[in-house]
Formats: structure tokens, C-alpha cells, sequence
């Protein structure tokens, strides 16, 4: 049994409610999980490609939080993890905290955790204390859960910028409203942010395909740029955009963190007691395709240093931009691919916190997949799975990603889309899996 | 094939896609030497001809044209096209081309726009692998540029596709007349279309109205007067404007008999009680309103009423270039009572 109770001033709950909506652009239930410091609200989108979690601090959050837990049926002592329809717990927090109204505007807001074993319903309930003695109780049903973590590890990203929110809103502004992806690079002095649209485009079509939008704007923008020149990496656009929109209402510089394409990418800031963290699943080719730049080759070093996974695409991704996969090895596909890499990887997805300093041991001599037909039946469930760990205390945020994470080889479309010469030719190919790859925007 | 300019007027360039865009999802764009054309045909609701000198919207020194047959024809998505040309509000240079991506043409507008920045940035290219990069630099307030790239996605139109495209041809208008604030006639238009649409979804009798939106009927004469009117079971309501401008004809081009013969003469003679002298079209409440966006490039409209046909709208942009010489012509057909 555990107990829960805190309290919250307006300032405060204004900021709840800022990170509940946008915790509710990712997805409809919201995990929270209580320990003795700190509260944690996190969301799994539905296609597993995004992990965001605002983390608030028990001392400079709330006005009082007091955490208790007896033993019993909690797997974990020392922490109480619960979930809640979204939408449900949104509406409590409304427009409360607006002020509109000054008389009865809320003055302070109480939740208290109703966690009995022997009734049948829990219940999260919520009060909100407004002026002349007006209080409004909220009762809430949660489900009991265990909660899952996508795990970054920061001590491994090679590229990291930071950057004034203000400054992306801007970017994103232009970009069409039905773009679906953004690419990231950097070349020479400017960082570059394309938007584009996976899908397939012929006849009629190409008019309804949505523009290409690049923005670039001057590495001198931001605070911290260390990125690997012309490493592309690319991320769901609806996804960075509800980042963007909470990062800028915070106020906070947003950080971004990534290796290499098809690893995860964290964007993360902090601000008044909250720390918010956003894992994203990254797509592109983990080796430079931009057959007009030479300062693509992504280093050995650095190949190394990241779980085996990555070896496949990389070893892969040579091929993809050439020739088309000859249909020869599509019944040995899930030998090759599919079983090789569960057997390579699942020894380590058990042990998630472990080290990650993987060799070329891992890597196998000869991998097949890259001859593959692209089925998209199969990768649909195979595709950008991030890593999970559901234990999830604090060293394990900060341990090592999950090798469990999948990797699959889509081809950046938009390769060069700031290059002026006609002449550049962008190959046509586009990967059938990418189509269906995400279930995000099917 | 090439074609590439360097954009002046971005506001009326931005302007005219948008109210071009809310009639039809693709226009025909088609690229002159002088002239630039866009014509938008939907399937149904109104048509729109609009022909603009090339400096109306492009810098007519960097206009650069190359075809065969000197003339470009694209399919372009317009609404796309617009929503690109935001990006160029504000913008320090614009340039539009014609380019390639695969197999797929694009016009590529690239935009440099250029603000300030309030603080100080670090420029954090302090990466132990490369260290040519030099120290970080601070600076003051300085002025940041954004290069934006927007790419749109076109069909180039062989000529075969285009050669049985031709401008609507009518016969003589019976009433041409200036149109009043476009502003005031959308509002007073939409008005009545909202309450139609309410008289007719309470009363419940939809019998000849179908899903389509009400019919407005918009009526003029030679003696300075426009009616805009609606009628439902429930409801009939009009508005009369009066005391408006009958433009007189350019006698250069035509005689002097020849305009007396024109049918625009045969009803100014008539009596302005006379009902014999009002040319009335029924046109779709919505559609007019779309028509009636145009608005926003603060025009002057010529409406030309062929009694029960169709009503033609020349509108003429305002600016410093050659008035005459940009008109947009929408062609509206009257529905039959």
C-alpha cells in the first residue's frame, strides 16, 4: 500500500498543466510514478517511437509531497506506479489556473493517492481549493502498472546542440502542415532542418505530395552545436513540434542528443524544479548517402563505440542507395535477419543496465538482410522499437540504450534538398517499408 | 526547360495565390515572355483567367525563361504554392526556379530573411576532434539569417494538354457595372447565405436546394444599381446598392455604332423602374464568397451581367505597374432558376 499526497500552488499547477498537455500530443494514458523525490510523468507513444517523461522534483515542485510505501504486492519498495486516461486527468486542470475569474481562482491544489486494498476502485483524487471557500474534488480512476523507460544513454551521444526553442518555432513555422518528418544536418557553418513526407509518389500524385521545406539557419543561432557534418538524422515532425511548443512556453533552452541515425534522439530541458526528457526514434541512413559531399563517412571509432545493432545498417546502407535488393534471399530473410539479430541482442536486452562497450565480436562477418526485399508485413512490428526497461530507477536513465532496439535502413529523401544544381540527382527509390513503417501516421 | 526569376511584390503575389487557392487545388501556370498566367478550372464553381505582366510579381531583369516553344506550362498545387510564399514575408531576397528532384519538377523558392538577435550566442564548434575550428566566438546583438528552402512539387503541361484550354467566350454583357467594397458585398453575401442556409435546414424543405449551398441572385442595371438578393420558403431578402459607376466603353476600340448596338445600350435606355432593365445571374452563395476573397489585393472589379448566363468579373489589381495590363477574369456561370 502506498501513500501519495502533495499540493501544488498556481504557478505550479500551471506548469502540471503545461506538461500534461504536452504529454497528451504523444499519446492518451499517462504513466506517474511516485518516489520519496521526485514525481514522474511519462508517456509511451502508441508505435513505441517516442518516450516522453517530465520528472518534477519533490522539494522545489510542489508546496508539500509526502511519499509512502509498504511492501505487499509492489514489485519495487521504494516506488508507486500508476496510470490514467489523459484526457480524463486534463480536464481536471483546465483553465484552472488561468486566473480569469479572480474571486474563486485556485489558490492551491491537492492530490492525494487512495491506494486501499481492500476496496475495489482506486482512486486518485484531486482538490482544488479556489477563493471563498470554494473546492472542487476530482476522483479519478487509475490502473496500477508497471511502467516502461526508454533508456538513453547521454554519455555516448557524439552530436549535441542547444538551442533557443524560439529560434526551431521559427523554423517549423514554415514547414506545410502536413509534412510528416524533419531531417537535421549540419554542413559547414549552418545547420539544416528539412521537412518531408515518406510516401510514395507517381502520376497525379506528385501534387499532392507536400512541399519540401529547408530551413537553414547560422550554427552561430545556437548555444552549443557539436555535430558531425552532414550526419542526417530524422525525426517525426508532430512529435518535435509538441516538444518545441512546451520548450518555448517553459522558457528553457532545449538540448538534443543523438549518435547516429536510427539510434534514439533525447531532447531534454529543465526549468523550476522539472526536468523534461523526450525520446525520439530517429530514422536515415546511418552512413552519409550524399553522393555530392566526400566528409560523409561516419568514423570507425564511433561505429564501435554503439551497440551491434547499428553494424547491421550501417553495413547495409551502402547498398540501398546502389541497387535494388535482388529478390533471391527473401525466404532467407528470417533466418539472417530477423533471428540472427534476436539471438546477437537478447542476452543484452536482459540486462539492460550493463555495459554497452560492444565490439566488432557482435557484428556478424556476413549479413544477408541487406539483399533483402524490403517486407513491410514483417517490419511493420520490426521497425523503430526503442529499448525498454522497465525497472527504471535513476542509474538507469543514465545507463546504456537498450540493445533490444531495432534498427531499420529507410533512405533519407531529401539527401541534398538545399543543393542548388540541377544536376543533382536524388534516387527515386523509396523503401516500401517506409510506408507502413511507423503505424504513426498510417 | 528552364525558369527562374528573382520575386518582386511578394505581398500581392502572396495575396493573389491565396484567393486563387480557394477556388480550385491545382492552376495552370503558365510562363510568358511578359506574361505570366494563371487559370484555375475546377470541376465545377467558378473559373479564373488572371494574366499579369511579368513585373507584377517577378523582378523583370532576373526573369529568365527557356522552352522550346518560349513559353512554360505548369500544374502547379497552388495552395501549396501559397503556403510557401508565406515564408517569404519579410523576406530580404526571394528567387522562384524551376528545377528538379528524381523525375519530379519543382519550383523551388529560395528565401533569405534576415532578423536580430537580442543576446549573445556562443559558437560551440569546441569538439576535441576538430580543433580548426578555433575558439568559440561571443557576439552582441547581431543579424541572424535564415535561408528557407520550400520546394513545391509541379507537373510540367505539354501543350498538347493545354491546347483544348480556352478561355470562356460570351456574348456581350447586357449590364456592366463597378462593383461596391468587396468587403461590405462578402460580408452582406455571406449574411444572406447563412440565413438561407438556417431557413432552409429549420423549415426542413431542402426540395431543389439539395446539399448545395443557397442561390443568390445578383442583379444590376445600366443606371448605377446592384441588387444582391436570396430567396427560401421562409425568407426573401435583398440589398440594393445604388448610385455605382456604369464604366463607359473604350471608344478605341470599338465605333461609335457599334457601341449603340451593343446590348449594354439597349438596357440603359430602359427605365430604371423597369424590371426588363435589371440582368440578373443565380450563382452558388459559397462559391461567391470564394470569388469575393479576391478582395483582399484591394481591386477594382468590373462585374459584366449576361442576363440569366453568367456573370464576368474583370478584376484589376491596383499598383505601380501598368493596371490594364494585370486583370484576373472570373467566369461565373448563372444557375437556371
Amino acid at each position: 500500500m502506498a501513500t501519495l499526497s502533495f499540493s501544488l500552488a498556481p504557478p505550479a499547477l500551471l506548469q502540471l498543466h503545461d506538461a500534461l498537455i504536452c504529454l497528451a500530443k504523444f499519446h492518451d494514458t499517462v504513466a506517474i510514478e511516485a518516489e520519496f523525490d521526485l514525481l514522474r510523468l511519462s508517456v509511451l507513444n502508441s508505435s513505441k517511437t517516442a518516450y516522453s517523461a517530465f520528472v518534477f522534483d519533490a522539494d522545489s515542485f510542489f508546496e508539500t509531497y509526502a511519499f509512502g510505501i509498504s511492501g505487499g504486492r509492489n514489485a519495487r519498495p521504494d516506488k508507486f506506479a500508476c496510470q490514467l486516461y489523459l484526457k480524463a486527468l486534463l480536464s481536471v486542470f483546465k483553465g484552472r489556473a488561468s486566473g480569469r475569474d479572480k474571486d474563486t481562482a485556485v489558490e492551491r491544489c491537492e492530490v492525494e493517492l487512495h491506494d486501499e486494498t481492500d476496496e475495489t476502485e482506486c482512486r486518485l483524487v484531486i482538490r482544488m481549493v479556489c477563493g471563498l471557500g470554494v473546492i472542487k474534488s476530482y476522483k479519478l480512476t487509475y490502473e496500477q502498472t508497471t511502467v516502461n523507460h526508454a533508456v538513453f544513454d547521454r554519455n555516448k551521444t557524439l552530436n549535441q546542440w542547444s538551442i533557443d526553442p524560439k529560434f526551431i518555432r521559427e523554423i517549423t513555422d514554415h514547414f506545410s502542415p502536413s509534412a510528416e518528418q524533419l531531417d537535421v544536418y549540419s554542413d559547414g557553418g549552418k545547420a539544416i532542418f528539412t521537412s518531408f513526407t515518406t510516401k510514395i509518389t507517381d502520376g497525379k500524385e506528385v501534387l499532392r505530395q507536400p512541399v519540401h521545406t529547408s530551413v537553414a539557419i547560422d550554427k552561430r543561432d545556437f548555444e552549443l552545436f557539436i555535430v558531425e557534418d552532414n550526419l542526417h538524422v530524422a525525426i517525426a515532425l508532430k512529435d518535435f513540434k509538441a516538444i518545441i511548443a512546451h520548450a518555448e512556453t517553459a522558457g528553457a533552452m532545449i538540448t538534443a542528443r543523438y549518435t547516429r541515425p536510427c539510434r534514439p534522439l533525447q531532447l531534454s530541458y529543465g526549468f523550476k524544479g522539472v526536468k523534461s526528457e523526450f525520446t525520439l526514434m530517429t530514422r536515415g541512413e546511418s552512413s552519409g548517402d550524399d553522393t555530392s559531399t566526400s566528409s560523409h563517412a561516419v568514423p570507425e571509432l564511433s561505429a564501435r563505440q554503439t551497440p551491434a545493432p547499428v553494424q547491421f545498417t550501417q553495413s547495409n546502407a551502402p547498398s540501398k542507395t546502389d541497387h535494388m535488393p535482388p529478390p533471391r534471399s527473401r525466404s532467407i530473410r528470417p533466418l539472417t535477419g530477423t533471428s540472427t539479430r534476436a539471438t546477437e541482442t537478447n542476452p543484452d536486452s536482459q540486462r539492460p543496465s550493463a555495459s554497452i562497450n560492444f565490439d566488432s565480436l557482435f557484428v556478424p562477418a556476413d549479413d544477408d538482410r541487406q539483399w533483402d526485399v524490403p517486407n513491410e508485413e514483417e517490419e511493420e512490428e520490426a521497425e523503430d522499437v526503442l529499448g525498454w526497461d522497465a525497472t527504471a530507477d535513476q542509474d538507469t536513465f543514465n545507463a546504456s540504450l537498450g540493445p533490444r532496439l531495432q534498427d531499420n535502413e529507410p533512405r533519407m529523401p531529401t539527401q541534398d534538398a538545399t543543393s542548388r544544381d540541377e544536376e543533382m540527382g536524388i534516387p527515386p527509390t523509396q523503401r516500401i517499408s517506409q510506408l507502413h513503417g511507423l503505424g504513426l501516421f498510417d | 526547360m528552364r525558369f527562374r526569376s528573382q520575386l518582386t511584390n511578394i505581398a500581392t503575389f502572396t495575396k493573389l495565390t491565396a484567393s486563387l487557392s480557394s477556388l480550385g487545388k491545382v492552376c495552370w501556370m503558365r510562363l510568358e515572355d511578359g506574361v505570366v498566367r494563371f487559370t484555375i478550372i475546377p470541376d465545377q464553381g467558378t473559373q479564373v483567367w488572371a494574366q499579369l505582366p511579368v513585373d507584377a510579381i517577378f523582378e523583370e531583369n532576373t526573369y529568365f525563361l527557356e522552352a522550346n516553344s518560349g513559353v512554360v506550362n505548369l500544374e502547379v498545387p497552388v495552395g501549396a504554392l501559397h503556403r510557401a510564399l508565406r515564408s517569404a514575408a519579410g523576406a530580404t531576397t526571394a528567387q522562384i526556379r524551376l528545377t528538379k528532384k528524381g523525375n519530379i519538377p519543382l519550383l523551388a523558392l529560395t528565401v533569405l530573411a534576415s532578423s536580430w538577435t537580442a543576446g549573445s550566442n556562443a559558437l560551440g564548434v569546441t569538439d576535441a576532434d576538430r580543433p580548426g575550428q578555433g575558439p568559440p566566438e561571443r557576439s552582441g546583438p547581431r543579424e541572424r539569417e535564415t535561408l528557407i528552402v520550400q520546394e513545391i512539387p509541379v507537373k510540367v503541361l505539354h501543350e498538347s494538354a493545354i491546347d483544348g484550354l480556352h478561355e470562356p467566350r460570351c456574348r456581350d454583357p447586357d449590364v456592366h457595372i463597378i462593383l461596391p467594397s468587396l468587403i461590405q458585398l462578402k460580408s452582406i453575401s455571406e449574411r444572406f447565405t447563412k440565413l438561407a442556409t438556417d431557413a432552409t435546414a429549420t423549415s426542413g424543405s431542402v426540395t431543389g436546394l439539395g446539399a448545395s449551398s443557397p442561390r443568390l441572385e445578383l442583379s444590376a442595371n445600366m443606371h448605377g444599381s446592384l441588387r444582391l438578393a436570396i430567396a427560401t420558403d421562409s425568407l426573401r431578402i435583398s440589398s440594393v446598392w445604388t448610385d455605382l459607376v456604369n464604366p463607359p466603353l473604350d471608344p478605341g476600340q470599338l465605333s461609335q455604332t457599334e457601341i449603340e448596338q451593343l446590348p449594354s445600350e439597349r438596357m440603359r435606355a430602359l427605365s430604371d423602374n423597369d424590371e426588363a432593365a435589371w440582368a440578373k445571374v443565380r450563382i452558388d452563395g459559397k462559391d461567391w464568397g470564394r470569388v469575393l476573397s479576391v478582395g483582399r489585393l484591394s481591386p477594382k472589379v468590373v462585374a459584366c451581367f449576361v442576363h440569366e448566363t453568367a456573370l464576368i468579373l474583370y478584376v484589376y489589381l491596383p499598383g505601380s505597374w501598368n493596371g490594364e495590363d494585370s486583370c484576373l477574369t472570373y467566369y461565373i456561370n448563372s444557375y437556371a432558376a
